[in-house]
């Protein structure tokens, strides 16, 4: 049960890195820096609105809508100035982008470790045959498969998620058919970052909103989204799936390997399938 | 070509009597520089000319150092017999790595690199008994003729200076010009003939141990290892530090280890906290705006290879 | 929140002028004494330098104003090791080499301080080590080059099993991050329990990787192993994630709860209403009404931190302050900067009051002595989270003895051979 929550939490926090790479091309590691500013605005947020059980909810809709503002910002300022080049000068960037915004959540929020407490009627759990089950877990078990369903339809349900998926085949051809693909790029690459933003504002609650929470999120992203496919959404959710319940039971089984057996199994794939379990292999 | 022997030959006379004008920090200063320099040289070997960008190199410095530094500690080999051992243990990682990363191209090779690299630092860290786990391994220090800063300084060049002949001889070959074909075009190249896959990893392996010879290096200078050298930031030091000099040329690594270390050194002493948000910034400015790195810019053209293509 | 946003950024500017200024400014017109201190000033451990910092530079100000150290003024050089020990080395070198410090202090990260501790013995420079906690610095590894002023992991930890083991708790198990420290501690705490109370048993052990985000399956472990109570020494961001974690499982309803950190403010504080009440730890817990009550100075040693740091002391804070002091204490002893005077009068030991209590600078290892303070985490009226109930140990109660220390030194010479 705590395996399939942690699953259900890395799928939200991983599906946006891989959205925005099927579409763009770009391994985004600055994306476990939007996590984390994710989770900061969510901290100021419950912080400044007034102590109201809406209030929570509302500041988990508005911290990520920060994110993606973020997120549109550095596409239009920096990523879309280089799309020309080696998609690697990219990845470096985000490099890049990983250094400044820790330093500026450094500055702005300051060193100390901060948190947010649970809503009251999440606070406590409930039996699941006869078990304690975190209710607070419920919520993520519950806005996965919301996401994921919200996902899908807008993927193959609607005329953007169409074009989304027109540019992950060809975007060449997709621009030649008159599509503003700049503009598609910004729109995917900021809902990435709400995403992301959505992951770490989910995430608030149930760890501590501290400096380095960016790197401990996005090395397991990374895996997750390698595993199931770089640019692969049902990928990302086999695999988060897969990696939730090996982190939750495989600590248990074999504690001593059980790091180097992500790292591991996420080289094996590379090796055998290097587009991952479901992606689609490069030309 | 004489120009450039010139300034090569003044550069030698300029450092070799570095010591008799700079304090012995400046001396260990240069001193990190030649080893960054060699690392990130070793490094381009694969990025400028082979076009193959690796996430993981630490993992070939950190097999280097711990190489050296365990054969010193653990068996009580003498630091000169123990340097070799560096490149050695780095070649033959990378040749084991090596085999399946450069099967893959483009992002998936970065990323397999990356994830073998973090399977060894794992190792490292875990494996308590051999490595000291997060506390590395101290006291690793060079024999007393060579323990001095300049003494250091001076054995340090020489091998850093005989590691990058080798390293240009290499890049200079029909060897290195293969090499440039596969980065150009690599379909066009194995129809000319060329084994790509084996020249690939032929260059992998020798970017490997090099990278090893300056994590030996490294250890001796620093008098200690820790699993640190193998952390993936550790693998965008020589990325960041070719990319500030100029990925399209030979010495580029070596003037953006120069450039690197010094900024360090200016900014992080001052304003530690400004750091990482300095070099972030640089690295971001530099791609954006300046895709031919410092040494491009200060006018270094002529480059006999690109780096940057149109996709 | 403006305003905090604007302290932060303001912290920052004070911050950069002070070391841009090279320490606070030198009233007297002697050359200053120069201690060359490198920390984590960037980065994750901000959390714990920036107090530490405020309380070494208060201190320092303080003895300078009263004339400084033998006529002369003391003045810090704060370098940044990037949590990483050979950025420490590097620093350790420049500053020794460049700057010509005096003396080489600071550290917070065990591992920066082992590798400062082993370049000082190869330089010959005295090195105080300051916020770090192995006790390896001046035990397995120690040499005359090293001191320690702070408080190490054995006394705390055995300060807490000596508490423990007053309870009626046979069935133990921990949680421990899998690195360096995780072992220290538990090793240590399950070593003296043992000692005191023969009869416990380790039903269950944890080893989570440091910096583990997600707890459940180790919190299911240990409500299922069928201990009576159980250790904790994951710290600081993780261990407030455990607790989160932890708390709906009703976790520390079933299994008395001992953690080696939760009690310092970096992780109470943002627990807030989810602070894990019953808690037993240790922890510098100055508005406790039984500590100002022993140490009648303390309320005012708060007022005059707070005054200039514009926050609440932590633990880190009074040992920024007490390092200070125990070095210009040496200096003074000394009689003189001299590296060898200094080190003697570090073997020599000596006994100093601070508002806290007296720290004790053992001569035979050059490790500090300070009193250890046990507690139980509450609610107050204001329904934040305290330490309360507070019992004060002294260290040297606790503390390994001397021959002990001479033990582990001699069997860690026989493995280095």
């Amino acid at each position: 049960m705590s395996g399939l929550s942690v699953g259900m939490f890395l799928f939200l926090v991983s599906v946006g890195m891989s959205l925005i790479f099927g579409v763009t091309r770009i391994v985004n590691l600055a994306h476990g820096s939007f996590y984390m500013v994710g989770a900061y605005l969510m901290v100021t947020l419950v912080e400044v609105l007034p102590d109201r059980p809406w209030a929570f909810w509302l500041a988990l809709v508005a911290a990520p809508l920060g994110v993606a503002v973020l997120g549109g910002a550095i596409e239009v300022g920096l990523l879309r100035l280089i799309y020309h080049r080696d998609p690697l000068m990219q990845l470096i960037l985000t490099f890049g982008l990983i250094l400044v915004i820790s330093t500026l959540v450094l500055l702005v929020w300051g060193p100390d470790n901060k948190s947010v407490s649970r809503p009251d009627a999440l606070a406590g759990s409930v039996l699941i045959f006869g078990q304690r089950f975190p209710s607070y877990y419920l919520l993520v078990l519950g806005l996965a498969p919301v996401v994921a369903v919200g996902l899908w339809l807008i993927f193959y349900r609607t005329r953007w998620g169409m074009l989304i998926r027109a540019a992950t085949v060809d975007r060449e051809m997709l621009g030649a058919l008159g599509v503003n693909v700049a503009a598609l790029y910004t729109q995917v690459f900021a809902f990435g970052s709400w995403l992301a933003g959505l992951g770490g504002a989910l995430a608030a609650p149930t760890v501590a909103v501290a400096l380095g929470m960016d790197g401990d999120v996005l090395t397991t992203a990374f895996v997750v989204v390698v595993i199931g496919g770089l640019g692969s959404f049902a990928g990302s959710f086999i695999s988060a799936l897969l990696v939730g319940l090996l982190q939750s039971f495989g600590i248990l089984v074999f504690p001593a390997v059980s790091i180097v057996l992500l790292f591991a199994i996420m080289a094996v794939v590379l090796i055998v399938r290097p587009w991952g379990l479901l992606g689609r292999p490069e030309e | 070509m004489t120009a450039s022997a010139r300034a090569l030959g003044l550069l030698a006379v300029v450092l070799a009597l570095a010591p008799l004008a700079l304090p012995p920090f400046f001396l260990q200063l240069l001193t990190e520089i030649a080893i960054v320099g060699l690392f990130a040289t070793a490094f381009n070997l694969l990025m400028g000319f082979g076009g193959m960008v690796s996430f993981g190199h630490a993992a070939y410095f950190a097999l280097g150092a711990y190489a050296a530094a365990l054969l010193v500690k653990r068996a009580g080999v003498p630091m000169l017999l123990a340097l070799p051992a560096a490149p050695l243990a780095a070649a033959a990682g990378a040749l084991l790595f090596g085999f399946f990363i450069v099967r893959l191209t483009h992002t998936y090779f970065a990323m397999l690199s990356l994830a073998f690299a973090q399977i060894v630092f794992t190792v490292i860290f875990k494996w308590k008994s051999l490595t000291g786990g997060d506390d590395g391994l101290l006291d690793v220090w060079p024999p007393a003729m060579l323990k001095s800063p300049a003494a250091y300084y001076y054995f340090t060049l020489a091998t850093v200076a005989l590691s990058l002949f080798v390293l240009h001889s290499v890049s200079e070959s029909p060897f290195g010009y293969a090499l440039r074909s596969v980065r150009e075009n690599p379909r066009r190249a194995r129809f000319i003939g060329i084994n790509v896959r084996r020249l690939q990893l032929l260059a992998f392996v020798i970017s490997g141990a090099f990278s090893g010879l300056a994590g030996g290096l490294f250890a001796f200078y620093n008098g200690s290892v820790f699993p640190d050298f193998a952390y993936f930031t550790k693998s965008f030091e020589p990325l960041v530090v070719a990319l500030l000099g100029g990925a399209q040329s030979f010495f580029g690594p070596l003037a953006g280890a120069f450039g690197f270390k010094i900024l360090e050194w200016l900014v992080s002493r001052q304003w530690p906290v400004y750091w990482p948000l300095f070099l972030g910034t640089i690295v971001v400015l530099v791609i954006v705006a300046l895709p031919q790195g410092f040494v491009g810019l200060a006018g270094g053209q002529g480059w006999r290879t690109r780096l940057i293509r149109k996709s | 929140m403006r305003a905090r946003i604007r302290d932060a950024i303001c912290g920052a500017g004070v911050m950069l002028v002070v070391t841009a200024a090279g320490g606070p400014v030198a009233a007297q017109t002697k050359a200053p004494i120069r201690i060359g201190e490198i920390n984590s000033y960037s980065g994750l451990g901000t959390v714990y330098t920036f107090p530490y910092r405020e309380g070494l530079l208060m201190a320092a100000k303080e003895i300078n104003d009263a004339g400084g150290v033998l006529g002369r003024p003391i003045e810090f050089i704060f370098r940044d090791d990037k949590l990483k020990p050979d950025e420490a080395v590097k620093a350790a070198r420049e500053l020794v080499g460049q700057e010509k410090v005096d003396f080489l202090a600071g550290c917070i990260s065990s591992g920066v301080g082992l590798a400062i501790s082993a370049y000082a013995k190869e330089a010959k420079v005295l090195y105080i080590a300051t916020h770090c906690q192995t006790s390896r610095l001046t035990w397995d590894d120690g040499h005359k080059y090293v001191a320690h002023t702070t408080n190490n992991v054995n006394q705390y930890v055995r300060a807490l099993a000596k508490k423990a083991a007053t309870m009626p708790y046979k069935k133990w198990a921990h949680i421990s991050p899998d690195y360096e420290y995780g072992h220290n501690v538990w090793d240590e705490f399950s070593a003296y329990l043992k000692q005191l109370k023969p009869d416990v048993e380790v039903v269950q052990q944890n080893w989570p990787k440091l910096g583990e985000t997600d707890h459940s399956s180790y919190v299911t472990a240990l409500l299922q192993s069928g201990a009576d109570a159980f250790l904790s020494s994951v710290w600081g961001a993780q261990e407030i994630a455990f607790v989160k974690q932890a708390r709906p499982f009703g976790l520390f309803e079933k299994v008395h709860y001992f953690s080696a950190s939760v009690g310092n403010p970096d992780e109470l504080d943002p627990l807030g209403k989810e602070a894990p009440v019953g808690a037993i730890t240790p922890g510098f817990a100055w508005y406790d009404d039984g500590m100002q009550k022993r140490h009648p100075k303390l309320a005012e040693w708060v007022k005059k931190y707070e005054a200039r740091a514009k926050k609440e002391p932590t633990l880190g804070a009074s040992w920024g302050y007490a390092s200070a002091y125990i070095i210009a204490e040496a200096i003074k002893r000394a009689k003189s900067a001299d590296t060898d005077k200094v080190i003697t009068a570090f073997s020599e030991g000596f006994e100093m009051e601070f508002p806290w209590g007296k720290v004790i600078m053992r001569g035979c290892d050059q490790q500090a002595i300070p009193p250890q303070w046990i507690g139980v985490v509450r609610m107050n009226t204001k329904g934040k989270p305290v330490l309360a109930d507070v019992e004060e140990v002294h260290g040297k109660d606790v503390i390994k003895s001397c021959d002990e220390v001479a033990k582990l030194r001699a069997a860690a010479a026989e493995k280095k051979k």
